[in-house]
């Protein structure tokens, strides 16, 4: 007999039960009267010998088990009257464990996508990911073509080499039909074959695809051919095109597999030769049987020397020479999202679960108060003859019965976050080695679910378990006797007490790492940028390569338009544009200076149109900015503070020459100008070179940017029909802001500040809302000891003494466990968050004042009513 | 008069039982009329604690149940072993025949030896 079977066949089961036994009777009966007792006596007798009927079916339930699917059905019944008795109660710790479930789920969702899933390969555990490390920069997985021959030929450690190549995107048609956008990867040789994969139709490209000679095929994700070919299994064979070039479709890959770029989607997979020169290369391996990573790092370490002696050999910059090669498990996937968002979602995750037991605690608080309140009803059940334990299961049933129903409105939520979460994750400029834009699919699986239900329970436990087992220790005798004013009993009110402390401490922490974040988002974003980021509008054009010659022209007209539009300040063109996540970068030759081949840096490069300067709000030091006419003259370059410092010192570089490596170009500097970030808001501002758009021999400035004085949306307008009557027939790619654009460079920090910062607001308003309640119950309890206390002669000012020193106590006792460990928690956090100012007491200064204020705020309500109880009113009550 | 009958020993009525059921598909009463008359009327199984037992036998999964129509036309619910039950069984015989002539043992050598 299964449990489901009890739980939901239980009539059945107790017809049975009732029918086994009365044949028994039937059949005692049947057998007297054989024996020649008269019809009447049989049944007496019968009877007589059976006993209490009901009782041993009760027994028989005990026995069998149906009996606790029976009280189960009970207290579920019982539980939901109890909620709908009191549906402010319910609803609001439906709310909470809604949210803390949504929130925990949605981030769990994440996590599991990103870190923890298994590519859908044959065992993935056995892949490593080879990632090359050049100084100061993120590690990428991108190697030249033939180091992928080199390493495959000459290692010892993997079983297969796997190479593949994103190539961003492509225009695909089909037989006469409209081209369409794709994303798309070239894969090398085996690439299937040694992952393991096999197709969901026709057959996948193999190592015959990859030869020079062979006929052009392509494979595509199954996505794909749902959206694009509604599944139809006849497109094996078709033939389309690929940016011009044919292909025919061999293959579906199977419905799970998106690639190894977990986050980026891969629609068409294209043999290796097909690409029009041969691609770098993303690399994983495949750990040949009994080889550790640790092994493979090592030999990897001896047989990239050469790729790194070949690579210094071609380029002048000493830090090629500190390039290393690093391996890293790639069960799921490759690190490309995961080592920019990994840490971030760590530490969400962690601060979801502390708000999962700010939650919980609020949740037992208030079951905790009810308990109390419900202790006449528990007491005179335990009379009648309850159990301790059915008391405690009854409990425990009502506060699952609110996690089940948080859970289902939970998931909900969920779902809706975990979009918030993918669109703010997708935000962001695309970085190096980022096959395409971001695109997670957060799919139900079991470990989701798994997770879910963990929460859920631990949810109704934590909240429940403790409420519980104190409701069960019910005395009957004194809470009878004295009715239902009782006084709480001493467990339940250091029980109550601890709570409190408890959310006190864990909301600090929660409200001080979420300072820390915002406050470094906001240090990121304010300090020491150089340029003023609100109100400048951006917009990029594309013009025909061909149109180039007379662009000049153009430009320069159209900037003289755009400054005359009401609310425009200043109008420039910049290449590239600051924080677009592209940069040009060149060694410098300066007259007169000399350094170690070692010490060489490159400088960050930036092409601008005159007033460029004061349209971002970057002061020049010294000198006078570019003009249009220098267009034809000798170049002309301006330098940034940096560059200054370090090529000239304290001499004057104004009038001095530079040019840089490979140019025969000389450039005279005629202005300095305020250091200022271009490129990574993380790292100092880079040395910059600024060069006059206008002095170059073809016109690749496209971005338009301007200053305004109102909102920069509101100028957008004009700006594009500005674009539209000076460049009739150049398109315009991109209308953004420099604020955008500059918070798009920092999405970790985003996501992180954002989330955390909500987490810390829910966490302090529930510590508030817990103060309350504890308060208004202690007050409400106590109110005939506040009319006698009165009415002997205690001052409003005493009462009001008397009931806040109990609530200041327990927060200070919680801001006194909470700090220390705020404080050591800060080493964790700065762990996750590259240049998090750990060493700033501002966030707990920050954390502590707020929770501080928030509870006198809580707290003032009931203590205000406090001084308000009328003695001959409440003696009344007595 | 009537000869007084002795009580079950703790435990024993479980393998009673299964030592019934052994035989091939009996139903409740059929199994308190055949420990009666296999004990020649020494044992009597109160129904009180027949049928408790029975059902935690069957929650145990040592033995199985299903309603048929008995000899007499009616349903009744019939019990049969399972392997688990079978097994079950086995190990207790074993431990009863230890245990009783271990007690036996005892009973006789106690007799008239000197202490």
């Amino acid at each position: 007999m299964s449990w489901w079977r009890r739980l939901f066949r239980r009539r059945k089961l107790e017809s049975e039960l009732d029918a086994e036994l009365r044949n028994h009777v039937e059949l005692q009966v049947r057998d007297y009267v054989k024996a020649g007792l008269t019809h009447e006596e049989a049944r007496r007798k019968a009877a007589l010998e059976f006993g209490n009927l009901d009782l041993a079916k009760e027994e028989c339930r005990d026995a069998g088990g149906i009996r606790w699917a029976k009280e189960f059905a009970q207290d579920c019944r019982y539980g939901v009257r109890q909620l709908l008795r009191q549906p402010g109660f319910a609803c609001t710790a439906i709310l909470l464990l809604t949210l803390i479930i949504g929130a925990n789920t949605a981030i769990f969702g994440l996590v599991n996508t990103l870190i923890l899933q298994d590519l859908p390969v044959r065992a993935p555990e056995r892949l490593v990911e080879l990632l090359s490390l050049y100084p100061g920069d993120p590690r990428v997985n991108s190697f030249p073509p033939d180091y992928y021959e080199y390493v495959r030929d000459n290692n010892t450690v993997f079983s297969d080499l796997i190479a593949f190549s994103g190539f961003g995107s492509a225009q695909v048609g089909r037989g006469g039909l409209e081209t369409e956008t794709v994303h798309g990867q070239y894969v090398v040789g085996d690439f299937f074959r040694a992952l393991g994969v096999s197709p969901a139709i026709g057959r996948l490209i193999d190592a015959s695809d990859d030869q020079a000679n062979a006929a052009p095929v392509a494979v595509v994700s199954w996505t794909y051919w749902q959206n694009r070919f509604d599944l139809d299994p006849r497109i094996l064979g078709d033939r389309i095109l690929v940016d011009g070039s044919p292909a025919t479709i061999v293959g579906v890959l199977p419905r799970e597999f998106f690639g190894l770029q977990v986050g980026f989607r891969t629609d068409l997979w294209l043999p290796a030769t097909m690409a029009d020169e041969r691609p770098s290369l993303g690399l994983l391996g495949r750990l040949a049987p009994g080889v550790t990573i640790e092994e493979a790092r090592a030999e990897m370490n001896v047989l990239d020397q050469s790729r790194v002696e070949n690579w210094a050999r071609e380029s002048d910059d000493p830090l090629v020479g500190e390039v290393k090669i690093d391996l890293e498990p790639a069960r799921a996937g490759s690190a490309t999202l995961r080592d920019q968002f990994a840490n971030p979602l760590l530490a969400l995750m962690a601060l979801a679960s502390l708000l999962l037991i700010v939650a919980c605690t609020n949740v037992a608080s208030m079951l905790l108060a009810r308990g109390t309140a419900r202790r006449h009803e528990f007491a005179l059940r335990v009379s009648l003859g309850a159990g301790r334990f059915r008391l405690l299961r009854q409990v425990l049933t009502e506060s699952l019965l609110l996690s089940a129903v948080g859970t289902l409105f939970g998931i909900v939520l969920a779902y809706l976050g975990a979009k918030v979460l993918v669109r703010i994750l997708a935000s962001g400029r695309p970085q190096v080695g980022w096959p395409g834009p971001v695109e997670i699919r957060i799919e139900p699986d079991i470990q989701i679910l798994l997770f879910t239900a963990g929460v859920v329970l631990l949810g109704g436990l934590l909240s429940g378990l403790a409420p519980a087992w104190i409701a069960s220790r019910t005395v009957p005798a004194s809470s009878l006797r004295t009715g239902g004013r009782t006084g709480e009993t001493r467990s339940q009110r250091s029980f109550g007490n601890g709570l409190v402390i408890a959310q006190v401490a864990v909301s600090l922490l929660l409200l001080s790492s979420a300072a820390a974040f915002v406050l470094h988002r906001s240090n990121l974003l304010n300090n020491d940028l150089g340029f003023q980021r609100e109100s400048v509008l951006l917009v990029s054009l594309d013009p025909e390569p061909s149109q180039r010659d007379r662009l000049f022209h153009l430009y320069e007209e159209l900037l003289e338009r755009l400054k005359t539009i009401p609310g425009v300040r200043a109008a420039t063109l910049a290449a590239p544009s600051p924080f677009s996540g592209g940069a040009a970068s060149r060694f410098v030759e300066v007259e007169g200076f000399d350094e170690e081949p070692e010490s060489r840096r490159r400088v960050l490069l930036a092409w601008v149109a005159p007033r460029y300067f004061e349209t971002l709000g970057t002061p020049l030091v010294a000198g006078r900015d570019f003009q249009f006419e220098d267009r034809g003259r000798p170049r002309r370059a301006i330098v940034n503070e940096s560059v200054a410092r370090y090529y000239f010192g304290d001499s004057d570089p104004i009038g001095r020459h530079l040019s840089f490596e490979g140019g025969a170009e000389l450039y005279e500097i005629i202005a300095v100008a305020r250091d200022a970030k271009y490129l990574d808001l993380r790292q100092p501002p880079p040395r910059t070179i600024y060069m006059n758009a206008f002095q170059e021999e073809t016109m690749f400035a496209n971005a338009i940017a301007l200053r305004t004085d109102l909102g920069p949306a509101a100028v957008a307008g004009a700006v594009r029909q500005a674009v539209r009557s000076v460049m009739p027939s150049v398109p315009i790619a991109a209308v953004t802001t420099l604020a955008d654009q500059v918070d798009a460079s920092i999405v970790p920090e985003r996501l992180i500040a954002t989330l955390s910062a909500t987490f810390g607001t829910l966490g302090t308003v529930l510590a508030a809302i817990g103060m309350y309640g504890l308060l208004a119950y202690t007050v409400a309890r106590r109110t005939n000891e506040i009319g006698i206390r009165m009415a002997l002669g205690a001052t409003r000012r005493d009462v009001l003494r008397m009931v806040l020193q109990g609530t200041l106590g327990l927060l200070l006792a919680g801001l006194v466990l909470g700090v220390p460990i705020a404080i050591w928690t800060r080493r964790f956090t700065s762990s996750l968050i590259a240049d998090l100012s750990v060493g700033s007491t501002l966030p707990m200064v920050f954390a502590a004042t707020l929770m501080t204020t928030v509870s006198l705020l809580a707290v003032s309500l009931p203590a205000y009513r406090a001084t308000r109880v009328d003695p001959l009113h409440a003696l009344r009550h007595e | 008069m009537t000869i007084p009958k002795p009580d079950l020993p703790q435990g024993t009525l479980d393998m009673l039982i299964l030592q019934v059921v052994a035989a091939g598909p009996i139903h409740g009463y059929a199994i308190a009329q055949r420990i009666r008359q296999l004990s020649r009327e020494v044992l009597e199984v109160r129904q009180g604690s027949l049928y408790p037992a029975l059902h935690r036998l069957e929650n145990r999964k040592l033995l199985d149940a299903e309603w048929k129509s008995s000899d007499t036309g009616r349903n009744a619910k019939f019990y049969t072993l399972t392997r688990k039950g079978r097994k079950q069984l086995g190990s207790e015989q074993v431990n009863w025949a230890n245990l009783r002539d271990g007690i036996e043992r005892i009973m006789r050598g106690g007799e008239g030896e000197p202490v």
